[in-house]
């Protein structure tokens, strides 16, 4: 079964066409890698994807379900969970208490009033399996404010998998990490691999290259070229229309 | 939190609880019924801040409308006390002085007009959140003023306090002692809610709504319902209020009301449940101290509530404790 299915997406801002008649097949349990040079529409089409940017044309499926008239919420309660390529986490709360939040979503409606959240086992024990694992169990009582950076990263893949998805949106997860926290994520995100679909929307090649099983080259709000790693390196549209000297030498 | 603040905010709760409790006997020692009186005041205003502190501190939700219930409240127990008084039915209903029918009915109504004027000012956010809650308590302000039969500008009067079932609620310590009970329970509630998974989305969605719609909340849906309960209780302070003076107007729900109940909350504290009630004290303390040496008092106030703010920003109660207030 396919995870994902984009069908004729297009959206115009003005009279620029940013997401451009675009087709795209995510398979179930693949690591679908997008990239594209800036300004390719790879922002716009993840609103599409989340729900956040209504598309003017084209269909959007989520394992055989249409999606695309669905609400951000609604979308998220049938199993798309989404990592923000600046972390959107609430401040004020601890790390627990952010992963708490992604599990009590998946327990029903929360119109409960009386019994303490901070203290209920079915929370707090999905939320601290959760962090550990993406090894940021020590620091389950720190408040958001005083996390770093790359733990805040760590943070928000911990509550999009506390969500128990059917399929992972990354949103540059590499964004603003150092080559040691860089490589301890891409360690994280292939141990999931195999485990639910993801698409990975990345500027970091070495990672794209490393994690993906295929590879969408998104150029002008058109997919130009679908494959493996191998493939999309030797196309040469797509080393015309991006790659360049960015293309690792395997 | 440590333990050591969370002690400390323990030890003034403590100490404004036994205030509170023992201040009608103190009070009647000296055979003042005026500070019962100050006091009731205090406890139902305080009451109102706390719901307010619900929607606009925990919920971030910034209403500038809230006296709209508390007023409306007040009506529905003026109202069905004048139709028994004037033997007048309304919708083929007698009227009532029964406290018991008519607190829950100003509930009720205070909580059905929360849920059409949140419905449609929660579509909006921000400044015009703010201007479209007022817009609504303006408008209710205008109706009850245009509303002739029931007094309009000049208000409506009870010819006697409601009973509680069969009691007249005459004496004032009485009196006092049920509003305080209610409050006490407001508080309790309100300390459950909070602090439950109802409370957790509703303190989420204000630290990051765009975070907790992606995690498949419907934020809008939550956010009514803490707008409903703060009206509601609003509803039954109102309704308290009615009794107390045996007097309702319009001015109990004039856009300068509304600031006032969200002064208290701002001078005592947003995001706690004793910072409402501190800010209410303090603000019924200072009006009835200077507006006793001159009319122009609003002109000493203003300047205390800007010291206030810029020496307290997390207002009186987290000054005092020195943590996140309780």
């Amino acid at each position: 079964m396919t995870a994902l299915v984009l069908t004729g997406l297009a959206k115009s801002f003005g009279a620029l066409r940013v997401t451009d008649g675009l087709d795209l097949t995510v398979e179930d349990g693949e690591v679908h890698a997008i990239i594209g040079p800036n300004g390719a529409g790879k922002t716009t089409l993840i609103g599409q994807i989340t729900g956040e940017i209504v598309p003017d044309a084209g269909r959007i499926s989520l394992f055989g379900a249409d999606i695309t008239g669905w609400s951000v919420p609604q979308r998220a309660r049938a199993g798309l969970a989404r990592c923000f390529q600046i972390s959107q986490l609430c401040a004020g709360f601890t790390a627990e208490d952010n992963v708490a939040l992604a599990v009590q979503a998946g327990q029903g409606h929360s119109f409960r009033f009386l019994r303490p959240a901070r203290t209920d086992g079915r929370l707090r024990i999905p939320a601290r399996a959760a962090l550990e694992r993406v090894g940021l169990a020590a620091r389950a009582d720190t408040p958001l404010e005083d996390l770093a950076h790359g733990e805040k990263r760590q943070l928000e893949i911990a509550v999009a998998l506390a969500m128990q998805p059917r399929l992972l949106l990354l949103d540059e997860p590499m964004a603003g990490m150092g080559p040691e926290e860089s490589a301890a994520l891409v360690a994280l995100l292939a141990s999931l691999k195999g485990s639910l679909p993801m698409v990975l929307i990345e500027h970091d090649m070495d990672a794209v290259f490393s994690l993906a099983d295929r590879i969408s080259v998104l150029v002008s709000g058109r997919i130009i070229r679908t494959g493996t790693g191998e493939e999309v390196r030797g196309d040469p549209n797509v080393r015309e229309a991006y790659l360049g000297d960015e293309v690792p030498h395997a | 939190m440590s333990g050591a603040l969370k002690t400390r905010g323990g030890v003034l709760v403590l100490l404004l609880g036994l205030v509170l409790v023992a201040l009608p006997f103190v009070a009647q020692a000296y055979g003042s019924t005026y500070a019962i009186t100050l006091a009731t005041r205090v406890v139902i205003y305080a009451m109102v801040a706390v719901s307010l502190d619900l929607i606009l501190g925990y919920g971030g939700m910034v209403s500038f409308g809230h006296a709209a219930y508390f007023g409306l409240g007040g009506y529905v127990v003026a109202i069905l006390s004048f139709h028994l008084a004037e033997d007048v039915p309304i919708f083929g209903f007698a009227g009532t002085n029964e406290a018991l029918v008519s607190l829950p009915l100003a509930m009720l109504v205070s909580g059905l007009a929360a849920l059409v004027f949140g419905a449609l000012s929660l579509r909006t956010s921000g400044i015009y959140f703010i201007m479209i809650t007022l817009a609504f308590a303006q408008m209710l302000f205008y109706i009850f003023v245009a509303l002739k039969y029931y007094g309009g500008d000049d208000g409506l009067s009870m010819p006697r306090r409601n009973l509680l079932a069969g009691t007249r609620l005459t004496d004032p310590a009485s009196f006092y002692f049920l509003c305080l009970g209610l409050l006490g329970a407001v508080l309790g509630l309100m300390r459950a809610i909070v602090g439950s998974r109802f409370g957790m989305v509703l303190t989420g969605a204000k630290a990051n709504e765009r975070r907790m719609a992606a995690l498949g909340y419907p934020v809008t849906r939550y956010r009514l319902v803490a707008f409903v309960i703060a009206g509601m209780i609003a509803g039954l302070a109102g309704g308290l209020w009615a009794n107390l003076g045996r007097f309702v107007s319009p001015d109990m729900m004039a856009w300068m009301k509304s600031g006032e109940f969200m002064l208290m909350v701002i001078l005592g504290g947003v995001s706690s449940l004793a910072g409402p009630v501190v800010g209410a004290a303090a603000f019924l303390l200072i009006e009835s101290t200077i507006s006793g040496l001159t009319q122009h008092w609003q002109a000493i106030f203003g300047p205390i509530v800007i010291l206030i703010a810029l020496y307290a920003p997390r207002g009186l109660w987290g000054a005092a404790t020195g943590g996140r207030g309780s």
